[in-house]
């Protein structure tokens, strides 16, 4: 018994003490350390590998970014993707590299223009989806004439079907380029990546742009990603007509920018991750700051000390000693939750949420209800004129047969939650299913061998602090029947 | 010996049942105005639900409600809402659902307002879709645990003792829901989890219960009645229940305390309020809803019922003196129906007499 005590014991509070000596902490969610996260749902029947591969274009994205600490980009659901980035320093930019979804096209300007064309001439022969309001095609159909607007000016282009899609260009890297040349005078470069069959389309595609006279908007390409012109380079004056450019030697120049490298990262990133396979719509944004979310980690916090202390006092002034063994059989469960959500978070990435704090705060109850349950029962049996010792083995089956059963709802509960549920309950159903399995786990080897020494020690009897101080009753004289009133009343519930 | 003190020892005997016909009268009334209350008054649902976009704001520039809301108007958003919390240290501005483009110029201009960086902005924006989602996705997950946790108790214990569980379990959630109607206090994802939470802890509670009422069953049913076993029952885990949901509901109360002291707490407060008027509730109904409901309608099992008449013959002929697990006393509860009620007032019935014609007890009840 006492090996067991000391084994459990030692498992729980070493293997807190070690993961903490180690630097590993539980890892908080989104809510507490402040961040960003969206969920994003794609239309009703999109199957799982375009999901997946959605998941992983974006994740290439973000960690292009850079500075995002563990960004996490998962399926959940049939439809629907979760992105969550803690403590991002730029959302806007994050917003843009998950949520740039559609699809990216290289297309040929026809004209660019101070408005649009249908605000010119309403009733003019116009490609078809415009937008009365807007003017701008939309939704965009790669496979059409459009009116678009661009990302960097009020100037609304007007450009051919697309010559080149998102699966013809393999990617493209950012570069700083000293040299003048190719009309690029020293700045940020993006060289695009293409396919074998992408560079034939580019070449043609040139050739044929190379016909227009230097300086017209026809010599220029526009590269489209969502129906807004990202960027439209102008062929350079020395591409002959109909030979094109080579496509390996291409390069895009940007021109005047705030930030010239990061719209050159940003561009080359959408090249080379390309349009995600389906668009998606932005369902849910949650965006918190991390000073609230450090509130609410404290507030969470507090309260669950506070609790914990009242409880505590509440436990010794009722069961005395047998308190003190329930409260240290609460630190040893608290010692195991905390060690699996540690474990659980370096190895699954499983994150600690607001849900889940409130989940363990739960779990107190429910802990100590197990020994309550028993310690109810030794009283039970002593009072059923039960020598002390025998009534603590007599009662421990029943009272841990009790407890299982209702731990057993508890789980069915969390488990079922788990898998049904979506969002922040699935937090809370964690927390609570561990805390279930690791009460039982208590129950047997804590609180068993705890109370089976602690009544074969000198605390079984004597004064107000032992076991029998406890039980209500004095002395080991074998209990009257009911309410025989004669033995002194020494305790009043604590309250 | 007062009466905390025989609590203390575990030596009450309070005859539930017996007072069990006014608290179920009481649990009815109540259940029945939290339904009404539901269907006048909608629960405030959270934008979780509703779809919507909600945008906090540390308040640096000291703006008040005026100069945040002529902000939205200029955007075409008169009819946001605008809040100052926490003593005015915090701006809360709430909108239907926006679109993507709308929603980045409101959190925009509310961070400008306020005097902070875009990246300060605590924003929640979900659409209606997510909304409904959510709420099947739970409402799908609750019927499924019900299933289940009835299938489980029916083959652990027995059909009627799934029933009566549900019961409570329907008798907690109900005016749990109608005390968030009544004050209007709104209902987000955490509440749904506390909502969920209470559940479970009905449900455990009452299994606890049902577990010593089964063992008891099993000890004693040849000498007693099932009413006399489910008091006995009740009182020998009385201290269990009420210890057990004093120690839930100490960590719950200092999280309710907390909750409406700290700010970035907020969704803490209601989750606490719920699971503590819901841990409250879950304790009063597997004692006060639950084993009644499932003493009452075992008495009237065939079985039950000749057990009954054979204890009463037994007693009546005084060849078996067994020491009475329930006072006839009331004890606390109901003394009065006591006296009419109370099968094994022994003295009622002349020694020797031929067993009562049990059509009467069958009458009564």
């Amino acid at each position: 018994m006492l090996v067991t005590l000391l084994v459990t014991v030692a498992i729980a509070w070493g293997s807190l003490a070690a993961m903490l000596l180690a630097g590993w902490e539980v890892k908080l969610g989104l809510d507490l350390q402040g961040g960003f996260s969206v969920v994003l749902v794609s239309a009703e029947g999109t199957d799982e590998d375009t999901l997946q591969t959605a998941v992983e274009v974006m994740r290439r994205r973000i960690e292009e970014l850079g500075s995002v600490q563990e960004p996490e980009i998962f399926v959940e659901g049939d439809r629907r993707i979760v992105v969550q980035l803690p403590g991002v320093e730029d959302r806007e930019r994050a917003l843009r590299a998950v949520g740039t979804t559609g699809d990216m096209s290289f297309r040929a300007v026809i004209n660019i223009l101070p408005e649009s064309p249908y605000f010119t001439d309403p009733e003019g022969d116009h490609p078809p989806n415009i937008n009365t309001e807007t003017g701008y095609s939309d939704p965009d159909d790669v496979n059409e004439i459009a009116y678009l607007e661009a990302a960097d000016s009020f100037a609304v282009y007007v450009v051919g079907p697309a010559f080149l899609t998102g699966v013809d260009i393999k990617g493209g890297a950012a570069q700083f380029s000293s040299q003048s040349g190719h009309g690029a005078a020293g700045g940020w470069i993006v060289v695009p990546d293409f396919t074998d069959e992408g560079g034939e389309k580019f070449r043609e595609a040139t050739g044929v742009l190379a016909a227009f006279p230097v300086g017209s908007p026809a010599r220029q390409m526009a590269i489209v990603v969502d129906g807004v012109v990202q960027s439209a380079p102008a062929v350079a004056a020395g591409v002959v007509v109909e030979e094109g450019l080579d496509p390996n030697a291409v390069v895009i120049t940007i021109g005047l920018s705030d930030n010239p490298q990061q719209e050159s990262e940003d561009l080359a990133a959408i090249l080379k991750y390309g349009a995600l396979p389906t668009t998606f719509e932005r369902e849910r944004v949650e965006s918190v700051s991390a000073t609230l979310g450090e509130d609410a980690l404290r507030a969470g916090l507090i309260a669950g000390l506070i609790g914990l202390a009242a409880v505590a006092i509440y436990m010794i002034l009722y069961y005395r000693v047998l308190g003190v063994v329930a409260i240290v059989g609460l630190s040893v469960f608290g010692a195991t939750l905390i060690s699996a959500l540690i474990l659980l978070g370096q190895t699954q990435g499983t994150t600690l949420t607001l849900a889940g704090v409130t989940g363990i705060i739960v779990s107190i109850g429910i802990t100590l209800d197990s020994s309550i349950v028993y310690f109810e029962r030794v009283k039970e049996e002593y009072h059923t004129g039960r020598p002390l010792r025998p009534a603590f083995d007599h009662a421990f089956p029943g009272a841990f047969s009790t407890n299982l059963k209702g731990d057993t709802v508890t789980l069915l509960a969390a488990v079922l939650l788990w898998v049904l549920a979506i969002g922040p309950v699935k937090g809370f159903a964690l927390t609570l299913g561990l805390a279930t399995v690791i009460d039982v786990v208590v129950a047997w080897f804590y609180t068993r061998p705890a109370t089976w020494l602690l009544s074969h020690s000198r605390l079984l009897d004597g004064g107000w602090f032992s076991i029998r101080g406890a039980m209500g009753k004095t002395g080991s004289e074998p209990p009257a029947g009911h309410g025989s009133g004669e033995e002194p009343s020494m305790v009043e519930v604590g309250t | 010996m007062s009466v905390l003190t025989r609590m203390y020892r575990g030596e009450t005997n309070f005859d539930f049942v017996g007072a069990s016909r006014r608290t179920l009268v009481v649990s009815a009334v109540l259940v029945v105005l939290s339904i009404l209350l539901l269907l006048l008054r909608p629960l405030n649902l959270s934008i979780d639900f509703t779809g919507g976009t909600v945008v906090v704001v540390s308040n640096e520039a000291d703006a008040s409600v005026e100069e945040v809301r002529s902000a939205m108007s200029d955007l075409g958003l008169g009819g946001a809402r605008v809040q100052l919390t926490g003593e005015g240290k915090f701006i809360r501005v709430q909108t239907e659902a926006l679109e993507a483009g709308p929603q980045d110029d409101l959190i925009v201009a509310v961070a400008a307002v306020a005097g902070v960086s875009v990246n300060e902005v605590t924003v929640s924006a979900v659409g209606p879709s997510f909304g409904a989602e959510v709420t099947r996705s739970a409402l799908q997950a609750l019927l499924i645990f019900l299933l289940v946790v009835s299938v489980y108790i029916a083959w652990r214990f027995e059909w009627k003792m799934a029933v009566a569980a549900l019961a409570a379990l329907f008798h907690d959630l109900v005016i749990t829901g109608g005390s968030f109607a009544a004050f209007q206090f709104v209902v987000s994802p955490a509440t749904v989890i506390a909502v969920l939470t209470i559940m479970g802890y009905s449900l455990y509670d009452t299994v606890v219960v049902f577990d010593k009422v089964n063992e008891n069953v099993e000890d004693m049913h040849d000498r007693f009645t099932y009413t006399e076993i489910v008091n006995t029952s009740m009182n020998q885990v009385l201290m269990r229940s009420i210890n057990t949901s004093l120690t839930s509901l100490l960590p719950v109360g200092s999280l309710l305390l907390i909750g409406s002291l700290a700010f970035g707490a907020e969704t803490l407060r209601e989750f606490a309020l719920a699971l503590f008027i819901g841990i409250a509730l879950g304790t009063y109904s597997s004692i006060f809803v639950a084993t009644p409901l499932l003493a009452l309608w075992k008495e009237r099992e065939e079985e039950w019922m000749r057990g009954r008449r054979r204890v009463e013959r037994k007693r009546a002929g005084g060849d078996a003196p067994e020491p009475l697990p329930v006072s006839t006393a009331g004890d606390m509860l109901d003394g009065e129906a006591e006296a009419t009620d109370a099968p094994q007032e022994v003295p009622a019935n002349p020694a020797g007499v031929t067993p009562r014609p049990p059509r009467k007890r069958k009458k009564r009840r």
